[in-house]
């Protein structure tokens, strides 16, 4: 028993670490800006935070399952084209929004087709996606961001409950109910299986594919929904838009200890490095530091991110072959 | 000039296994030194340390009196000490010559490779060794037994080689080429050098050796000179315990039933075509050399591999599994070889690893993981199989090989099987657990399980089974009643397809 409890604690131990970065964050931009903590800029920070924390809880499963998104920005961009396109078209708003959500569908499926059935590995496979679904962004919108003015389109955008925004709202809601999926259901535990090693899983009964398949579409779902979101926050659907998406939202999960050896990571660590990037990202542009420098600093964050993944995993080889050697 | 290899006290941990325990001795330069264990003992992991490929946990290795510490092949290669493994470490597009100086390849006053020169040096060491190669030929045009012998020209090329190692070096040479890889070993044994040679054959082990380190469960037992003790002797050392007892005192009285499994020509992309039945509480074994299709066969039949033809009936009724999961529905089952890879989830904790399989059932309508199924079913597979654990919610890979191999038995036997394979499932693990091990596949047999035991290990496969099957070269050569197996017999099906008296 008493292992057990040593293992919650050293857990806990990596989630201390990032409450301290983020505490360290935050006392150094108030610091720099003392706006930074002022109730506006913490609801700006969660408005920022909402649609990298949909696609975030995509990378989540995806990662833990040992596979990868790279595509979620164009897919975001291309949604919001589409739902902007349709709406302008007459379509209601929530016809469009549920072709908009297939058309994600479909990205997902295409995704895990590359990956399961041609056997190409995650990251290229889904930069394949991310050229092409760009591409398709701007094609059929002729490059030109579409206006919105549908009513009900735009309220998703500006409504608030309890002073917080909507779009804030169904981030949070996503990351409980994915969050309780991952942790307690059948399907979640299956995502762990395969992410420890895929022929064992097989060979166990489980169907590797049919999982990560549902892995893809879920983050293409996550995607769509986020693209709308963000098309309504703006006004218009922008084929431009959510570049370097993916990025933040796989720094985010890794430094939330999720590892990209795969079968290891929880929602609850994805929550904090969400907090984590998007006080980073939005204190840089308080405190007025150049956007070319903010590129800079985001890979220091994913360097950061990669050589706490790697620590990580030295201790757990460490401790695992000090516990084993306790059972010999 | 004499040199001295000195291995003190080295130990290597591995999660759950300690590969290599306190192992202290010396080897002597113009002497031929055998390393002699079963699978696991750990020569190997002892060749990989020396070399630098593994660091040691403890313990130190000196070469005439100076402590060494290599952190790469390569900086043993550079310092004089060079392994020869079973399979080629040679690139096949380069030349002999490219091979034998690789990375070092004389320059001319330009800096440029010197191909020229290069022919010439080899062909004095080819020359040396009696060789008919030329230094130019491309090394994918000679036979195995040449490509092994530029590899000793590569190693013999360095003016300090003072340590070389044979990792099993005839696996795949003819007895005319054996012959002359045992002239060069004399020859680097004349010159002086350290010969370590690993080998399971004890023919080669009395020509060419001259004393006998035994490895067992890795630790190191004694040093013997070779011929001075029967081999019998020696066997008991490495083994050090007489397995008949083990076997003899199994509870085998059960009652064989019906067909249970019948195959019809099966094969797959791995495997040719196929047929066997097995019965209702039958232990049937599947015996033969490594990569003779016995574990490609297994991986057909659960739908792991696809079939290309064949049939297969389970109670008389065709099924077709398309996949594992497909094998597991209808009762067919697979402990695979490979415990590592395949078998454990070495990310999720005991519990996890025995409750896969059961998500189904382990779940409610909304698909959440009842926990408290899960605690009893692991509760129960941890108490049954006596699986060593302070908890459940252990991580699997904490837990030694053998615990780990009880942890995927009871995975399986959770969900209710009609058959149960169960491929080298022993391997790695100790001798204790080997005998909890032989206790359980009687009693599933005695429940009315169908049993399929594939085993390296002959003993093993005669003390469980009541029928063994042997394969050769991808298919079943021969099948054989448990009355009529010997040791030697299975061997020789496996090895030449037919027996020789």
């Amino acid at each position: 028993m008493d292992t057990n409890k040593r293992r919650t604690l050293k857990i806990s131990g990596d989630k201390i670490v990032l409450l301290a970065a983020i505490a360290a964050v935050f006392a150094l931009f108030t610091m720099l800006n003392k706006n930074f903590l002022s109730v506006t800029n913490v609801i700006n920070i969660m408005i920022a935070a909402s649609l990298v924390g949909l696609v975030a809880i995509g990378h989540t499963y995806l990662i833990i399952a040992g596979q990868n998104d790279l595509s979620p920005g164009s897919l975001a961009a291309f949604s919001g084209v589409v739902a902007a396109l349709l709406v302008s078209k007459g379509i209601p708003f929530g016809i469009a929004v549920i072709l908009t959500i297939i058309s994600g569908i479909f990205v997902g499926c295409l995704n895990s087709f590359m990956v399961n059935k041609i056997h190409l590995e995650a990251f290229i496979a889904t930069l394949v996606t991310q050229s092409i679904i760009r591409g398709f962004a701007y094609i059929i919108c002729g490059g030109k961001p579409v206006s919105i003015s549908n009513k009900t389109f735009l309220i998703l955008g500006k409504a608030r409950i309890l002073n917080i925004p909507l779009s804030v709202w169904i981030m949070v809601i996503c990351i409980a109910i994915f969050g309780v999926i991952l942790s307690k259901t059948k399907f979640g535990r299956s995502v762990y299986a395969i992410g420890g090693s895929m022929d064992a899983a097989r060979l166990a009964g489980l169907s590797p594919k049919k999982i990560i398949t549902t892995c893809y579409i879920m983050m293409g779902i996550l995607c769509s929904v986020g693209g709308i979101i963000f098309a309504a926050r703006m006004n218009s659907g922008q084929p431009a838009a959510n570049v370097n998406l993916e990025f933040d939202a796989i720094t985010a999960v890794i430094l939330g200890g999720v590892s990209f050896a795969g079968g290891v990571g929880d929602m609850g660590g994805t929550i904090l490095g969400i907090i984590l990037i998007q006080s980073f990202n939005t204190g840089l542009t308080m405190v007025n530091v150049p956007s070319f420098w903010q590129y800079v600093a985001k890979g220091g964050l994913l360097l950061f991110a990669l050589t706490t993944d790697y620590l990580r995993k030295q201790k757990r080889e460490k401790d695992l072959l000090a516990a084993s050697m306790k059972n010999l | 000039m004499g040199s001295i290899l000195e291995f003190q006290e080295i130990s290597k941990y591995f999660p759950g296994v300690k590969a290599l325990d306190q192992v202290s001795f010396k080897a002597y330069s113009g002497e031929v030194l055998a390393f002699l264990g079963e699978n696991g003992a750990g020569k190997s992991t002892l060749l990989k340390v020396l070399n630098g490929d593994y660091q040691p946990t403890s313990g130190k290795y000196l070469l005439d009196g100076v402590e060494k510490h290599f952190q790469s092949p390569h900086e043993a290669i550079e310092e004089g000490i060079s392994i020869i493994y079973q399979e080629r470490q040679i690139l096949l597009e380069l030349s002999v010559a490219e091979n034998i100086y690789l990375g070092r390849m004389p320059v001319n006053r330009f800096g440029f490779i010197d191909t020229h020169r290069a022919n010439e040096m080899a062909a004095q060491i080819i020359g040396d060794f009696g060789l008919p190669i030329t230094p130019s030929t491309k090394v994918k045009n000679l036979s195995a037994a040449y490509q092994q012998m530029v590899e000793i020209m590569k190693a013999y090329s360095r003016e300090n080689l003072k340590v070389i190692c044979f990792d099993e070096p005839t696996a795949s040479l003819s007895d005319a080429e054996i012959e002359s890889l045992f002239k060069i070993i004399e020859k680097l044994k004349s010159e002086g050098k350290i010969i370590i040679y690993v080998s399971h054959r004890m023919d080669e082990i009395q020509r060419i050796t001259d004393k006998v380190a035994i490895f067992k469960d890795g630790r190191y037992v004694d040093t013997v000179v070779t011929g001075a003790v029967p081999e019998a002797e020696m066997i008991r050392m490495m083994v050090g315990r007489d397995l008949g007892d083990i076997y003899k005192s199994l509870d085998r009285d059960k009652e064989i039933g019906d067909v249970l499994l019948e195959v019809k020509s099966v094969s797959s992309d791995y495997v040719k075509s196929n047929s066997f039945v097995l019965r209702r509480g039958e232990v049937l074994g599947f015996s033969g050399l490594v990569g003779a299709g016995r574990t490609e066969l297994m991986r057909a039949i659960i739908g792991a591999d696809s079939i290309r033809g064949g049939e297969i009936y389970l109670e008389g009724k065709r099924i077709n599994n398309r996949s594992p999961k497909d094998a597991m529905d209808y009762g067919i089952v697979l402990v695979p070889e490979d415990r590592k890879l395949q078998g454990i989830l070495a990310n999720l904790s005991v519990s996890d690893n025995i409750n896969i399989s059961m998500l189904d059932v382990n779940s409610n309508k909304l698909q959440i993981v009842i926990k408290s199924k899960e605690a009893k079913l692991a509760k129960e597979g941890i108490e049954k199989f006596k699986i060593k654990t302070s908890s459940p919610d252990k991580k699997i890979v904490e837990l030694s090989g053998g615990n780990q191999q009880k942890c995927i038995v009871a995975r399986w036997i959770s969900t209710n099987p009609k058959v149960l394979i169960l491929d080298e499932p022993t391997k790695g693990i100790d001798v204790g657990a080997k005998s909890e091990f032989y206790q359980m596949i009687c009693s599933f047999a005695k429940q009315g399980l169908g049993v399929i035991l594939v085993s390296s290990e002959l003993p093993e496969v005669i003390g469980l089974s009541d029928r063994i099957i042997v394969m050769k070269s991808k298919q079943i050569v021969a099948e054989v009643a448990k009355e009529d197996a010997t040791e030697s017999k299975l061997l020789s099906l496996g090895m030449i397809g037919e027996v020789q008296e």
